[in-house]
């Protein structure tokens, strides 16, 4: 049953080569419309699964599954306008491979199985190169280059962890499944050594597809190739996923009473990402990869919250959820800009809000929303990391933390004027029709609502998930 | 016995470890990962834990892949397009040689610091996993040609699969699917040369992989 939520974008991607335009769009829209149904329903009565060794659903994969499908199906809305407007070379591809990825990402959510988990990472990868070459540029073909080659490195050392684990578990003298949650069982009988070594290799294999600091060099390039749809889902859904191994791993640290070690880690690559982050984006002149370094900050954030434990992984989750709302409403609102001025240099770019002004009103409100300003979740996301901090004494930490989103939101700040208030000259060549503003509006106001009151259901499974990591108030 | 052919066989890989660090030409560096892809899919015949069919299947195929398949491709590529065969070093030859030699003595050092039950006896074992695997990584970001890249990652793989086959059953069948690695090696292999027919036919400069800045 639960292993419907892959099959089924999976067995409409096949077709999805072969179809028209026009087919292959409603296919597209109707498997995303029927993904979230079917995500709902499993939210609401959470099944045992088929292969329940290989597969589980569980409170932290329902979370991404679930903003996966909402992000997927309002993303494929808007895909169907920028596919009116942007003219691409072999659109089926382009359609089947969105599909094959989203039927990859949710085989990660439901994923227990170290193995299996593994194999949906790199499948993952393997589904979404041909996406950021969608434009069939010298350019795009390179920054999938680096995206393959970089995220392999980073699967490979995941692999490595993983044998690692399995090393703590013969030492140890363990017989379980290879789940995550028949180890996490059994985590106080491993071998510490070998079970710290697996830990560190996975999060720096993970990390790398995550965006983690110093291995997220392939991440903007990857972004700013990719078309706006596919880079929206890139930001949105592919990093949080990535995070989930790290998440899942972390758990067992914690049942094994290492908790400290792998928060310190954690909390130390959350750093090194924020303070990239806030070395690039300053002097950054391309809008779309100044988004995607902004996606390395907030993992940074997320990761760094993970670490810190109590209130902060309640913050890092939130800062999870808010994150893939808000940056993909930018990301489409950027694919927005790049159709209407036919440049991604910010300094070709201005006068957004007179020349573009329903997309003006997406990007910036999108900017209030990333930049932590108080009607939006990250605010609060980042306020209980803060707490978090604090309350775990490391005030050292908090004041670089809190400094590095000081320097980000400045750099950050800078820019979106530019484009936004600036003179510009340019003629825009973009009608913005209700298909390409409206998913954007719709995500932004679903990250106000979550933000204003959060429904009991949902506060119940983050708590859920965040209990076996140290997590709560 | 089979003490001293597990031995022969990583001396003959360590050898071809010393080998890459030195190459200067592909078709070069292509044999030596080819004949290393060979001798490696070779140990578990010899170490410990029996083999079944699956098993068998598996190191077969890994042989296949990593020995035959993917050099004689990149080596075919390598003839029918234009890429150049000079490996454009970052370092040097002679410093990367040393570079391998210290990294044979550190790993050897490393890994009587740990201790293993499974692998024991073999004491040559684990420091060639982490050479090889530390080779791997040092040809990724010491070498400028793309196909060198391509090698570097192949020899992480071949490191990944000598630990893994080893130390237990367990982590044999999870380096089984490192087989899977091998599809993105192939991806890798394709995107260098869709880059180089597009090269020749668009003319354009982009410096190999190169115009993409921070």
């Amino acid at each position: 049953m639960v292993e419907l939520i892959f099959l089924t974008p999976f067995v409409t991607g096949i077709p999805a080569f072969f179809l028209s335009k026009f087919l292959g769009r409603w296919l597209l829209m109707g498997t995303g419309a029927f993904h979230l149904i079917f995500s709902l329903f499993l939210w609401k009565n959470r099944p045992e699964a088929f292969f329940n060794n290989h597969f589980a659903v569980t409170p932290e994969g329902l979370l991404s599954l679930l903003v996966i499908s909402l992000l997927f199906f309002l993303i494929s809305i808007y895909a169907v306008s920028y596919l009116k407007e942007r003219e691409i070379q072999a659109e089926n591809v382009f359609t089947g491979f969105m599909l094959l990825f989203l039927s990859t990402m949710s085989m990660v959510t439901v994923s227990d199985h170290i193995m299996v988990f593994w194999i949906a990472i790199e499948a993952t990868t393997l589904a979404s190169a041909p996406l950021i070459y969608t434009h069939r540029s010298s350019a795009s073909l390179e920054a999938t280059w680096k995206y393959v080659l970089i995220c392999s490195v980073g699967i490979a050392m995941a692999l490595l962890g993983s044998v690692l684990i399995t090393l703590s578990m013969d030492i140890g003298d363990v017989n379980a499944a290879l789940s995550f949650s028949a180890i996490t069982g059994v985590a106080g009988k491993l071998d510490p050594f070998w079970l710290k070594a697996g830990f560190i290799f996975i999060l720096v294999g993970y990390g790398t597809k995550m965006g983690l600091a110093p291995m997220h060099t392939w991440l903007p390039d990857a972004h700013s190739e990719a078309p706006g749809p596919a880079s929206a889902l890139f930001s949105g859904v592919l990093l949080n996923c990535a995070y989930l191994g790290i998440f899942k791993t972390n758990k067992i640290m914690h049942a094994a009473g290492l908790g400290d070690f792998s928060g310190m880690i954690l909390m130390v690559f959350g750093l090194m990402s924020i303070l990239a982050a806030a070395t690039f984006i300053i002097r950054q002149n391309e809008y779309k990869r100044m988004l995607a370094y902004s996606s390395i900050e907030n993992m940074g954030i997320i990761a760094f919250g993970t670490g810190i434990g109590g209130i902060g992984v309640y913050g890092a989750v939130i800062c999870m959820i808010h994150h893939s709302l808000i940056k993909s409403s930018l990301f489409l609102s950027a694919g927005n800009i790049l159709l209407g001025y036919g440049n991604r240099l910010i300094k070709n770019t201005g006068d957004l809000i007179t020349l573009m002004p329903k997309t003006f009103l997406a990007f910036f409100a999108g900017f209030a929303g990333i930049s932590g300003f108080p009607p939006f979740g990250i605010f609060i996301g980042e306020l209980f990391i803060i707490l978090g901090a604090f309350r775990g004494k490391h005030y050292a930490m908090a004041g670089v933390f809190a400094l590095s989103l000081c320097v980000i939101f400045a750099g950050f700040a800078n820019q979106v004027m530019k484009i936004s208030f600036d003179g510009s000259k340019a003629a825009i060549r973009l009608k913005e029709k209700p298909g390409l503003v409206w998913p954007q509006y719709i995500l932004l106001l679903t990250s106000l609502a979550l933000c204003i009151s959060i429904p009991d259901t949902v506060h119940q499974t983050i708590i859920d998930a965040i209990s076996a990591i140290g997590g709560g108030f | 016995m089979t003490i001293l052919q597990v031995d022969t066989i990583l001396t003959l890989v360590l050898l071809s470890v010393l080998f890459s660090f030195g190459s200067s030409r592909l078709p070069r560096l292509i044999s030596v990962v080819g004949f290393q892809g060979i001798v490696v899919s070779l140990v578990p015949f010899f170490v410990g834990h029996d083999m079944t069919i699956g098993g068998l299947f598996f190191t077969i195929a890994t042989l296949l892949i990593r020995g035959i398949i993917i050099p004689m491709s990149i080596y075919k590529a390598i003839n029918r397009v234009n890429i150049k065969r000079e490996v454009e070093p970052i370092i040097g030859y002679h410093a990367s040689i040393i570079c391998g030699l210290l990294l044979i003595v550190a790993a050897t050092w490393i890994s009587r610091q740990l201790n293993i039950p499974a692998i024991k006896d073999y004491t040559l074992l684990f420091p060639t996993a982490m050479a090889l695997l530390v080779t791997g990584m040092f040809l990724l970001m010491a070498r400028r040609n793309a196909i060198a890249m391509v090698l570097g990652y192949i020899m992480m793989e071949n490191g990944i699969y000598l630990v893994g086959t080893t130390i237990s059953v367990r982590a044999r069948h999870i380096v089984e699917f490192g087989i899977l690695l091998d599809i993105l090696a192939g991806v890798m292999i394709m995107a260098v040369i869709l880059q180089n027919i597009k090269q020749t036919f668009d003319d354009v400069d982009t410096a190999h992989l190169r115009s993409l800045k921070e």
